[in-house]
């Protein structure tokens, strides 16, 4: 008897190989690249749902003319990995192309492994300008970069801060203050460079470790230069410290800019209590901005909620999701996989600012990156931090300085 | 002249202030060093656990982290007679890198647990005592600051006494100095140095709850004081008590100083060349046993 239930299981087991194999060879395989494990785990999880609800979305709608994409995850929390992985999907899986990253880390090393193999790279989230910069021909960005962040940071000094404040933006003294990993120093560099450009009147411009436990001289620095705005690129315990010895110094600028990191998280806010209120930050379209100029978020934020349970942890799954799903209408009209194929097709992709759940729109350069990608600014206002502008967006009105 | 020369005072005491946190950590880690001969890369680690459970306490118990502080020492002076007596005793004989790598692992294996059971974010119990601003003059700090520089300098104190004066600190001493010789005359080896690390490590417990009040909790925090701790206690004189004090507030000093005239960019730079220059001509540190001891 067991024997012949054995030989029915083998049976059943060929014929499902058989039943599925064929439709397998018609999926359309893409990698999903991302630290999965780790410290950086969450926001890479995060991302890595806002490609999978893309995913999930154009399958339910006939796949990629009509072939069902497959998903595979890899898990890459640092450059090692990130190249060992991308050999994987790209040389064991043979995927016909590889979403990715969060960090810029990951980026940088994975898509070395991809533009070798030929196999087209969607970077969704990494923000360093450097990984568009190296003349890859099937590397291709959707979201904003650290440049972004630093001009529009720049940009709400002359068209927010300065006009809240009635003053002329060229009599504002502006100091910069960065952690000095790559992060940081790619922003901070920027920033320099942007508010040097328009002829701004930058007092200080300083570098620091964030692994520092006191940043008291670098605080007694900006309040003897007369700094009015201070912008500031920096993790968490650095941010805390900032705000913690700047008051205890009686420093209080008109106004602090942050870059995204550790001024966006909620932790931080906790942690600072009410010293938070009134900050700006600029970062990544947020999920709680208005859907005036950024149609289908309100779609996503439901749709997101009914997915996982949860309202979306924090914007990098908005982004995602608007690249992925950009990406993958590239791979319909290429009506191909080959990656020359799917390259002209990116760059002949457009979609007007505006016309994205995230408010971007989309244009290629040479380079892959896509030119109509932003950040906003944004305020923490009653503990919530709140788009400020651009005003297609703004939930709220920027408060001027206490 | 008035302003340059306040500032210059203000960055004195900072830099004072700032040795203080140095010295809390320190001195428990050169009472490692020095006696039990092992370099304990799971220091910092012993911090953050530290932190979290000061923050723990303060979130679930509405303990103040000076409160929980003694708690917290008893805690770690636990965990680090723990780790003596199941991770370097067995491996007391091998090789002095064998022990290294030893703590190194337990160093990883406590951040990626807490990293696993907190997560990256920070945490921060909300306390005004020990955070409120005292002006003084034109002078500014944090009170709590000043309460860590002065526990810090009274546990410096009280330690140099225990091992001048008590059995068990003579013993110490003569473990230090010799650990075959201080067996012979009749020291109970793995005793003692199971005792000191306990107290090495309960001393991190207390100079968590002293921290806990200015600094947030998280995975990392230990290593973003301990390389510090480090290069003060070698620049100390390895097991030197006063060399631990003397050698955070001189770190301190040049922290602040260097951090406002040379750039914050570039304060480790001077106080890394400093280290090197008091090495090359004092190489036991500014108050090392010498080369006499083991």
């Amino acid at each position: 008897m067991i024997k012949h239930f054995k030989q029915l299981a083998t049976a059943m087991a060929c014929l499902t190989v058989m039943a599925v194999t064929p439709s397998q060879a018609q999926d359309v395989k893409v990698g999903a690249l991302y630290p999965f494990s780790g410290g950086l785990a969450l926001l890479g999880d995060e991302s890595f749902r806002g490609v999978e609800m893309a995913v999930e979305e154009r399958n339910t709608s006939g796949g990629i003319n009509g072939k069902k994409i497959t998903l595979l995850k890899a898990d890459a929390v640092d450059a090692n990995q990130a190249v060992g992985e991308a050999r994987r999907l790209t040389s064991v899986e043979n995927v016909s192309a590889i979403f990715g990253s969060y960090a810029s880390g990951v980026s940088s090393a994975a898509t070395q492994v991809t533009e070798l193999a030929g196999v087209p790279y969607f970077e969704l989230g990494a923000v360093a300008d450097t990984i568009t910069g190296r003349g890859f021909k099937y590397l291709f960005r959707s979201n904003a970069t650290a440049k972004s962040f630093a001009d529009r940071s720049i940009e709400s000094i002359v068209k927010v801060i300065a006009p809240n404040l009635k003053i002329d933006p060229k009599a504002l003294k502006i100091a910069i203050i960065y952690e000095d990993g790559p992060y940081g120093t790619l922003v901070g560099g920027f920033q320099k460079e942007e508010a040097k450009r328009l002829g701004l009147n930058v007092v200080e411009t300083q570098a620091y470790s964030a692994k520092s436990v006191d940043l008291s001289s670098l605080v007694l620095r900006l309040k003897g230069s007369g700094a009015d705005v201070v912008l500031q690129t920096s993790y968490q315990n650095d941010t805390l410290l900032f705000f913690r010895q700047s008051a205890s110094a009686g420093f209080k600028p008109k106004a602090v800019i942050g870059a995204g990191g550790g001024y966006s998280l909620q932790e931080t806010a906790q942690a600072l209590g009410t010293s938070i209120e009134g900050i700006f930050n600029v970062d990544f379209p947020q999920v709680t901005m208005k859907e005036d100029g950024a149609p289908g978020l309100k779609n996503f934020v439901a749709a997101y909620q009914k997915r996982y349970g949860v309202q979306p942890r924090s914007g990098h799954s908005l982004v995602n999701y608007v690249g992925a799903k950009a990406f993958l209408d590239v791979m319909v009209e290429a009506k191909s996989t080959d990656k020359d194929k799917i390259r002209s097709a990116v760059l002949s992709y457009k979609k007007p600012v505006g016309s994205s759940a995230a408010g971007w729109g989309f244009q290629f350069g040479e380079n892959g990156q896509n030119q109509l990608a932003s950040s906003n600014l944004m305020q923490w206002q009653g503990g919530k931090l709140l788009t400020v502008f651009p005003e297609s967006v703004a939930t709220a009105k920027p408060i001027a300085a206490k | 002249m008035g302003v340059a020369v306040s500032i210059f005072i203000q960055l004195l005491v900072n830099g004072l202030l700032l040795g203080g946190a140095y010295a809390i950590i320190s001195i428990g880690l050169t009472l490692i060093f020095g006696v039990v001969r092992v370099v304990n890369f799971a220091h910092g680690e012993f911090l953050m656990i530290g932190m979290y459970a000061v923050w723990l306490l303060a979130q679930h118990a509405g303990l103040h982290p000076y409160a929980s502080a003694l708690l917290v020492a008893v805690l770690l002076f636990v965990l680090g007679a723990l780790m003596q007596r199941l991770v370097i005793q067995p491996l007391l004989t091998a090789d002095a890198h064998i022990q290294i790598f030893a703590t190194v692992g337990v160093s990883t294996a406590l951040l990626n647990l807490a990293l696993m059971l907190f997560g990256a974010d920070i945490r921060k119990a909300e306390v005004t005592l020990g955070t409120e601003p005292l002006t003084l003059g034109s002078l500014t700090f944090v009170s709590g600051q000043v309460i860590t520089f002065v526990v810090a300098i009274a546990v410096a104190t009280g330690m140099h006494l225990f091992l001048k004066h008590t059995y068990t600190g003579r013993a110490f001493r003569a473990l230090a100095q010799n650990r075959v010789s201080a067996a012979l005359m009749g020291v109970n080896v793995n005793k003692s140095y199971v005792l000191a690390f306990g107290i090495g490590a309960g001393l991190v417990g207390l100079a968590a709850g002293l921290l806990a009040v200015q600094y947030p909790a998280f995975p990392t925090v230990g290593q973003y004081f301990v390389l510090t701790a480090f290069v003060i206690v070698v620049l100390g004189g390895m097991g030197s008590l006063p060399g631990a004090v003397i050698g955070s507030i001189f770190i301190g000093l040049i922290d602040s100083l260097a951090g406002y005239y040379v750039g914050p960019a570039l304060k480790e730079v001077v106080y890394f060349l400093v280290f090197l220059a008091i090495l090359i001509v004092r190489p036991t540190g500014l108050f090392g046993l010498g080369r006499g001891s083991e």
